[in-house]
């Protein structure tokens, strides 16, 4: 295992490397950098202003400087925020982080109940039921559901508040706080939920139809085990284990924010701040974060690999 | 498809964003396309808050002429009832960069404009009036202007305001790592270049005469100078403290911590939240009569915003629909408004069918410019034909020919250029068929254009290409890189009539080739006198008019919304709300 490990960290530090100096070169391929859009200034104070900046240098070098400061943990200024990136990610990322985890949190839970019970129960009305619901949901465009939600629930009948995080203006602590937050993040949850849901529904549903099937539940049945328990212990173990692969792929979801919600719901969240960096070619921010997100990705297949070999010790790392 | 949607709508946004970025003077409030950014507000002449008459103006075409005030003030929603002693306007992104001179987007200017207070400042024409500095001279060759400073300013920690802070104010833009885009190192102050190289340790043409008195010399001429100089200004004690020449990094450290002179402080900056604002008691006109005043972060929609009383104060573009939508709401006040920018097509003067005025002009008389501008935008648009917007002291229509929808008139001119209907019914000139690279960004108008462009250049014998771009910056470089021939844009917010030709000095456009446009630009610029540079400014809209070096389109129109509670809110187009807010009440 530990031998394992070393390869596994080893490969992880040159798909690292790899993947920033692709990404680095990308972000400076593309065409314009953070100064062309400021299209009221001259030839001369542009040329001054890469300059002071740095990007009139050779690509390899920017990237070399980056590399080495990114080493010492500096990962650069914002140009367009005027802030350390690190800064700005605390400022936002947690934000994302918390409706991302309540959320996904919901949806599996909610998935992995519905998905067994409908299964256990194929072809019922509550498994057709199910399978209708999912379908609507899944077909659904989320600013659509969006915008609808804030439509009734806030600006008719005023039950929720139509966005943000907290009350504008509002001093609120400790469990006032918390109760505010909880109210501004329904709806987003809401929507995160109802679009994560039904293919992860459908997975687990099929997931434990195939389970069911298996000759060992046929024979857990057959010993006189009671059914809850040929359920729970013996089909839902087995049926929750390519899951598992899953949840490593959800790490950087957690942190990446998503744009669309994050906007609709003017959540004061990474993805947004992402999009409008781009949109400004804000190099040390996107590539600050880029290299965030490839870092969980890569810690987040490690620790699904982990996790399956703790949950099934047949598989060999 | 729906993320990519998103995505695009998103980049474009940033893009307007930049397109109107305010980078030389943190009075100027940025206007954003979008409708849910506080800009300069709008055009109404004094206070407009009493509810004086309670029947609404009727609506000529779309477009809203008169103020209209709140018909209904019990039906303004609880949250916005509740509210005492603070006003809450919507802001799309302000970063926490609220020091003047070193934000980089228009957004923070807004903020900023409230936290510090000008030297000088400009009227609802336009037209520089005193704020800071009691009085001002111009020396008879125009090239020192001494400013005498009131008596008793204060920053908002109550150190005392003087010369010397002007002065180190106008210092570190002539620093060399000074990155911030104000327009200052551009009027070539005396001096400041060898500062700059390092060659003096302080800049000549500054003079600081004493604690209330400042004067500072140009090399040449230029009557922008008087406001750019007159901007913000930095406390010495604070900002200067850690200064060393070259090295201006530890200022983004303060960025958070703004020390100002305006109406309002910095009480609290939550990220992508709100910035909290509280009245300023050392504020030289006297304390704000509201105590607290919130930019709420509001990304895209700001609609439920308003609906839910969660802001009191919104611009929307002035759609007949959105109006009847906003008048429906009651409690709302609204303002018609045509912000100080106009929109332009560039044009690619290098290439040869465009260098001929006569194409331009064909252009010009075949492009139709009333459906894609004001009809198509239900009214909340109209027709430009010279780089002004109708709201500055320098516009006029005397001379000035409006290019009235020709289509014949376009394909005579077009014979006349020797350009004729060849084999396919596309024109040509010696053998070379006639054809527009037209590039544009990614909006509803851009496509509006496009479709009416089509059929218009189809019927004049132009092949029309179009390319659209989701990205500004991207637009921008295929721009620099010259494979264009049309290409749109709009101006950001212009306080002085010359800012409407900027684009002739800043690199965008290098190969207009006018002596006759440059000596009336100059003339216009060496002279102070209002009169004198309106007449100057009138030769230069006609000659633009009829030399069409751009391609004018249009100007934009706006209505500003706000709860019909808020009093004494009077606007002026140059310097957005700050100008009144001091003045604000909730009723």
């Amino acid at each position: 295992m530990s031998t394992y490990l070393t390869k596994r960290l080893l490969y992880m530090l040159i798909i690292l490397f790899a993947a920033s100096l692709l990404i680095f070169c990308l972000y400076a391929l593309t065409p314009g950098d953070f100064i062309t859009g400021n299209i009221k200034l001259t030839a001369e104070r542009k040329a001054e202003l890469r300059e002071i900046y740095g990007l009139n240098k050779p690509v390899l070098e920017r990237y070399g400087l980056w590399m080495k400061n990114a080493f010492h943990g500096d990962f650069g200024t914002s140009l367009a925020q005027q802030k350390p990136v690190l800064q700005l990610f605390g400022d936002y990322i947690w934000n994302s982080f918390l409706l991302a985890a309540v959320s996904t949190f919901l949806t599996w839970v909610i998935a992995v109940i519905v998905g067994v019970v409908s299964a256990y129960k194929q072809y019922s009305w509550f498994d057709t039921l199910v399978m209708v619901a999912i379908f609507a949901a899944m077909s659904l465009p989320s600013f659509f559901i969006g915008l609808f939600l804030i439509k009734i629930l806030a600006v008719d009948l005023k039950w929720l508040p139509p966005g943000g995080m907290i009350t504008t203006g509002s001093n609120a602590t400790g469990l006032a706080y918390l109760n505010e937050v909880v109210r501004h993040m329904t709806l987003p949850v809401v929507v995160m939920v109802l679009l994560g849901l039904g293919s992860l529904t459908r997975y687990f549903r099929s997931n434990m139809i195939d389970v069911l099937q298996q000759d060992y539940i046929r024979t857990a049945r057959a010993k006189g085990l009671k059914e809850r328990k040929v359920l729970f212990t013996h089909a839902l173990r087995n049926a929750l284990l390519p899951a598992i692969t899953l949840v490593g792929f959800e790490l950087p979801a957690l942190f990446g924010g998503s744009l669309i919600i994050e906007q609709i719901f003017n959540w004061p969240g990474i993805g947004q701040l992402y999009m409008k960096s781009f949109g400004l070619r804000d190099y040390p921010l996107l590539m600050g974060f880029t290299m965030f997100i490839a870092i969980l990705t890569v810690i987040g297949t490690l620790f699904s690999d982990i996790l399956y070999r703790v949950a099934d010790p047949r598989v060999r790392l | 498809m729906r993320k990519s949607t998103i995505l695009l709508s998103s980049l474009l946004l940033v893009g307007s964003l930049l397109l109107t970025a305010c980078s030389n003077n943190s009075n100027t409030n940025n206007a954003a396309a979008t409708g849910n950014s506080v800009t300069a507000t709008a055009a109404a002449d004094g206070a407009t808050g009493s509810a004086a008459s309670s029947s609404p103006a009727p609506v000529p075409a779309g477009a809203l002429s008169e103020p209209y005030t709140a018909s209904d003030l019990s039906k303004l929603p609880a949250a916005a009832q509740k509210r005492t002693d603070t006003i809450i306007v919507g802001l799309t992104d302000p970063s926490g960069a609220f020091t003047p001179y070193f934000q980089e987007s228009g957004y923070d200017g807004n903020v900023s404009s409230l936290l510090y207070a000008s030297l000088v400042t400009v009227d609802e024409k336009g037209v520089p009036i005193p704020e800071l500095a009691e009085s001002w001279e111009v020396s008879e060759d125009q090239l020192t202007y001494t400013f005498h400073l009131r008596k008793d300013l204060k920053f908002s920690d109550g150190s005392p305001l003087t010369a010397d802070d002007v002065a180190f104010t106008w210092t570190i833009q002539y620093d060399k790592a000074y990155d911030g885009g104000s327009s200052l190192p551009t009027l070539n102050v005396k001096g400041g270049q060898a500062y700059k190289e390092g060659k003096a340790t302080t800049i000549d043409g500054i003079k600081v005469i004493n604690p209330q008195t400042i004067s500072v010399t140009l090399e040449k001429p230029n009557a922008t100078a008087l406001v750019v100089l007159g901007s913000n200004v930095l406390s010495k004690a604070y900002y200067g403290k850690d200064y060393k020449f070259g090295s201006l990094e530890y200022i983004k450290k303060l960025h958070e911590k703004p020390l100002g002179d305006g109406p309002y402080k910095l009480e609290k900056f939550i990220p992508g939240q709100e910035v909290r604002l509280v009245a300023n008691e050392n504020y030289f006109k006297g304390k704000p009569k509201t105590e607290h005043f919130i930019y709420k972060t509001s990304e895209g929609d700001v609609w439920q915003f308003l609906e839910t009383g969660e802001v009191d104060y919104a611009s929307f573009s002035a759609t007949e629909e959105n109006i009847e939508k906003l008048k429906a709401l009651g409690y709302v006040n609204i303002l018609p408004y045509t912000p100080s920018t106009y929109g332009y097509m560039q044009v690619n003067l290098k290439h040869e069918q465009l260098k001929d005025k006569l194409v331009r002009q064909a252009i010009m008389y075949g492009l139709d410019r009333q459906s894609i501008y004001v009809d198509a935008q239900q009214g909340a648009g109209s027709i430009a034909n010279i780089p002004a917007s109708p709201i500055s002291w320098a516009y006029t229509e005397e001379g000035i020919n409006p290019y009235k929808y020709d289509p014949e008139k376009a394909k005579q001119l077009l014979d006349e250029a020797g350009w004729t209907v060849g084999a396919n019914g596309i024109r040509e000139k010696d053998g070379k068929p006639f054809s527009i690279h037209y590039l544009g960004s990614k909006s509803k108008n851009t496509d509006i254009f496009i479709a009416v462009a089509k059929e218009n250049f189809a019927a004049l014998g132009i092949d029309f290409q179009p390319e659209v771009f989701a990205d500004f910056n991207s637009l921008v470089s295929k721009v620099e890189g010259g494979d264009y021939d049309l290409v749109s844009f709009s101006t950001s917010m212009l306080t002085d009539p010359a800012d409407g030709f900027m684009q002739f000095f800043d690199g965008e456009i290098t190969d207009y080739e006018n002596p006759k446009f440059l000596e009336l630009y100059n003339k216009a610029l060496a002279t102070s006198d209002i009169e004198e540079r309106k007449a100057v400014y009138k030769e230069l809209y006609q000659l633009f008019n009829d030399e069409l070096p751009i391609l004018f389109t249009s100007y934009k129109k706006t209505v500003y919304a706000y709860n019909g509670r808020i009093q004494n809110l009077s606007v002026s187009p140059f310097i957005g709300l700050a100008g009144s807010l001091p003045e604000w009440t909730l009723k």
